[in-house]
């Protein structure tokens, strides 16, 4: 009798569980999972609006004969390869050098770090157009430093090295916050010990802070993962992808596909789903490698 | 405990803001659309909130037929201001006459009528929206749903110039009327062009190997080149127009082998190569490069002249001409059109034959709008009567002197068809990416325009 009793509490808890949970689960399966699904089956398709046809996987056959496809494959592959790592080892010792206890105003420079992270993508954008451009601050500082001023947005290689740049400068803070979160998480005690056994500064930070953030760094790493095979907003708006097709990214490829050339809604649904495959398994390799709990 | 307190209070301020800001916004949609919802809904929102002053008058309308029209398009001093005019103009014989014009960016008209297409769903499109002319032919021929057949809506057609009205009809029918004036002019400024020796009649009806030699020496005496640009493809398009040039047909694409095609490209490497014309990337600098005198003149669409009179000390000091012709290509001429917009009635419109009136009566058929236009917004049209009337006839003081509105006009008459059919997009975003090729990497021209030819065939063959 008792027994069953606390039965039905326990049930009766779990259910309350499921009730909290079920609002935000069910708007995430209709407005998120729901969608994805129907992406998968668009991608299927061929053809426009009421006259599609089932096409099997011929989008996905399409992918492979796509030039421009592997052009921007190529360049997200190459802010992925050249940004993640800059951002977040510049974050690191960003976060190392703002969680010393002895630095004054370590508010206003954690703020300041922080708050590209809070304007808007579109504006940021504008601005480092503006400072890249021609006649723009940057090349003034390049002629003032005796350097002969770049066309930073005529060349394929200079226009991708801005994008990264802008980036760095965007996105460092925010990976610096969660490093800064993770690094309080360290007991002081630890270093302590490492004083007692005579470690340099060197030997602290890559044999305790390291190890010890790693869950952060692999939260990070697979944030900027995602986050850099989407990108779309720096290669809108601040190249328009060009020169050429020298800097757009897949997500710019895919919205050109669907609202800019002639529309092919079913074309640009297997890309997306293609990106989302490259983003799990990208993200599956991030795991392995740095999670060696067993 | 105080910072409970205020985290509360923070959370309070937040909902209220958030199911206040989206009560207004109900509020605005059904004032907006007042006019045109019927008398049930009506009754709702009456019941619902005391009624404000759109419903007032939506109240005042119900009694006479609904005469409202909803409108998409994007510029207030432009293309809107325009809309307001042809409402003033049309209320004089219609008192109960309204339009509801809503202003949305560009892209993003396209964008819903995009979606609305794709979801089957016209329901959300407004009566009547402009569309860009480069976009006509690729909505019409992928969504012809989305439109109404202009054809047999008693709007004359013959009065428009043809190179602009070849852009909104497609397999014969018409399923636009053309509101500006694309035609390609080159202005001049005829003060750094006489220091050189020059006039700018010496411009006039010439070909581009000639102006790549007067641009030299320009740039010899003055320092200044000749042109400036926005880059790319858009000037390559023109020379291409300029020909008359078919590059898609029934399918086939006709870059490869496409003489005038290497012709151009060519003459904008050249262009480039000898600094007689300069490229800028971003458009505020290339704008400002011709109000700070940094370059002699520009080849653009006519609506340029509206950022060049902008520098209002350059009063006197520039010459509009027509561009320059392709040399040793058939059927070249000096006439190209570049941008422009024409107006389109959805499929959606619950009353076209008052649509249908509507246009006809102002956009359609009346010189008076467009004289009205063209001192207050600076809209030259195509509608070819409107040349002969007495503002177009004006000599303007801005361009020393010179009818240029009637001159502009002329030139849009002269113009030839360009043949993209749906495809100008892509056509013109393979044609950017061989131009950059040829100038920034001296890639092989004829190698890039293979490239180009087969990205234009996949893209065409999907």
């Amino acid at each position: 009798m008792n027994k069953n009793r606390k039965m039905s509490t326990e049930k009766r808890h779990r259910l309350v569980g499921w009730a909290f949970l079920a609002p935000a689960a069910i708007l995430i399966f209709v407005f998120c999972f729901f969608p994805m699904f129907q992406a998968i089956l668009l991608s299927l398709q061929s053809g426009s609006g009421d006259a599609a046809k089932w096409t099997g996987l011929s989008n996905y056959i399409r992918i492979w004969k796509d030039k421009t496809f592997w052009q921007c494959l190529f360049n997200t592959f190459f802010y992925f390869l050249v940004q993640v790592p800059i951002m977040l080892i510049l974050a690191l010792v960003l976060a190392q050098i703002l969680n010393n206890p002895k630095i004054k105003g370590k508010g206003i420079f954690r703020t300041m770090i922080f708050l590209p992270c809070a304007t808007s993508l579109v504006s940021y954008s504008m601005i480092f157009k503006s400072l890249f451009a021609n006649d723009g601050a940057v090349n003034h500082l390049l002629m003032n430093l005796g350097l002969t001023p770049v066309n930073w947005f005529s060349d394929s290689w200079a226009a991708r090295v801005v994008i990264v740049i802008a980036l760095v400068w965007r996105w460092t803070g925010y990976n610096m916050v969660f490093y800064l979160a993770g690094l309080q998480n360290i007991d002081y005690s630890v270093y302590e010990a490492s004083y007692i056994d005579g470690a340099n500064a060197f030997q602290r930070f890559f044999k305790i802070t390291i190890p010890l953030l790693k869950p952060t760094i692999l939260l990070t790493a697979i944030m900027s993962t995602s986050g850099t095979l989407q990108l779309f907003d720096e290669s809108v708006n601040l190249t328009a992808g060009g020169p050429g097709k020298s800097t757009m990214t897949l997500a710019h490829y895919i919205y050109n596909i669907s609202f800019v050339e002639t529309p092919k809604f079913h074309y640009a649904a297997a890309l997306s789903v293609f990106i989302l495959v490259m983003v799990a398994i990208l993200s599956a390799i991030q795991m392995k490698v740095g999670d060696k709990r067993e | 405990m105080k910072g409970k307190v205020i985290s509360l209070i923070l959370a309070a301020m937040m909902t209220t803001a958030l199911v206040g800001g989206c009560g207004t916004k109900t509020d605005g949609v059904t004032a907006e659309e007042g006019g045109n919802t019927n008398e049930i809904e009506k009754g709702e929102v009456q019941s619902e909130t005391k009624p404000a002053a759109g419903s007032d008058e939506a109240a005042g309308n119900e009694t006479a037929e609904d005469e409202t029209l909803t409108v998409w398009c994007w510029d207030p001093t432009f293309n809107i201001y325009a809309m307001q005019e042809a409402e003033k103009l049309y209320q004089q014989e219609h008192p109960n006459f309204k339009l509801d014009i809503q202003e949305n960016v560009y892209t993003d008209i396209e964008t819903k009528l995009i979606t609305a297409a794709e979801a089957g769903d016209y329901s959300t499109l407004p009566d009547i929206f402009l569309m860009q002319d480069y976009s006509f032919q690729k909505m019409v021929t992928n969504y012809p749903d989305l439109f109404t057949d202009l054809t047999a809506s008693g709007i004359d057609f013959t009065n428009f110039s043809s190179g602009k009205l070849a852009d909104s009809t497609v397999d014969g029918k018409n399923y636009g009327v053309p509101f500006d004036n694309g035609a390609t002019i080159m202005a001049i400024r005829s003060d750094i062009v006489e220091e050189a020796g020059f006039t700018a009649e010496d411009f006039k009806d010439i070909t581009w190997s000639k102006l790549i030699e007067l641009g030299k020496t320009v740039k010899e005496k003055t320092g200044l080149p000749m042109l400036t640009s926005s880059g790319g493809a858009e000037l390559i398009l023109q020379m291409l127009q300029s020909t008359g040039a078919t590059l898609v047909s029934d399918g086939e694409v006709y870059l490869s082998g496409n003489e005038a095609l290497v012709e151009a490209i060519e003459v904008y490497k050249e262009l480039v190569d000898t600094g007689v014309m300069v490229e800028y990337t971003d458009w505020d600098q290339y704008i400002a490069s011709m109000n700070n005198g940094s370059a002699a003149g520009v080849v653009q669409g006519c609506w340029i002249m509206s950022s060049i009179q902008a520098a209002e000390d350059q009063s006197g000091k520039w010459a509009i001409v027509n561009m320059p012709a392709l040399d040793g290509i058939e059927g070249a001429t000096n006439y190209a059109n570049c941008g422009g917009s024409s107006w389109a009635i959805s499929s959606n419109c619950k009353n076209p034959e008052l649509a249908y009136d509507f246009i006809n009566a102002t956009f359609g058929g009346s010189v008076e709008l467009y004289d009205t236009l063209l001192p207050n917004a600076g809209v030259i049209t195509s509608y070819l009567p409107a040349a002969e009337s007495s503002v177009y006839q004006e000599a303007s003081e801005f361009y020393g002197g010179q009818k240029v509105y009637a001159d502009i006009v002329d030139f849009a008459g002269k113009v030839p068809k360009l043949d993209c059919g749906a495809y100008y997009s892509d056509i013109r975003s393979a044609i950017t990416d061989a131009a950059t090729n040829a100038v920034q990497n001296d890639a092989d021209i004829v190698t890039e325009i293979q490239n180009a030819q087969e990205t234009v065939e996949f893209n065409i063959g999907g």
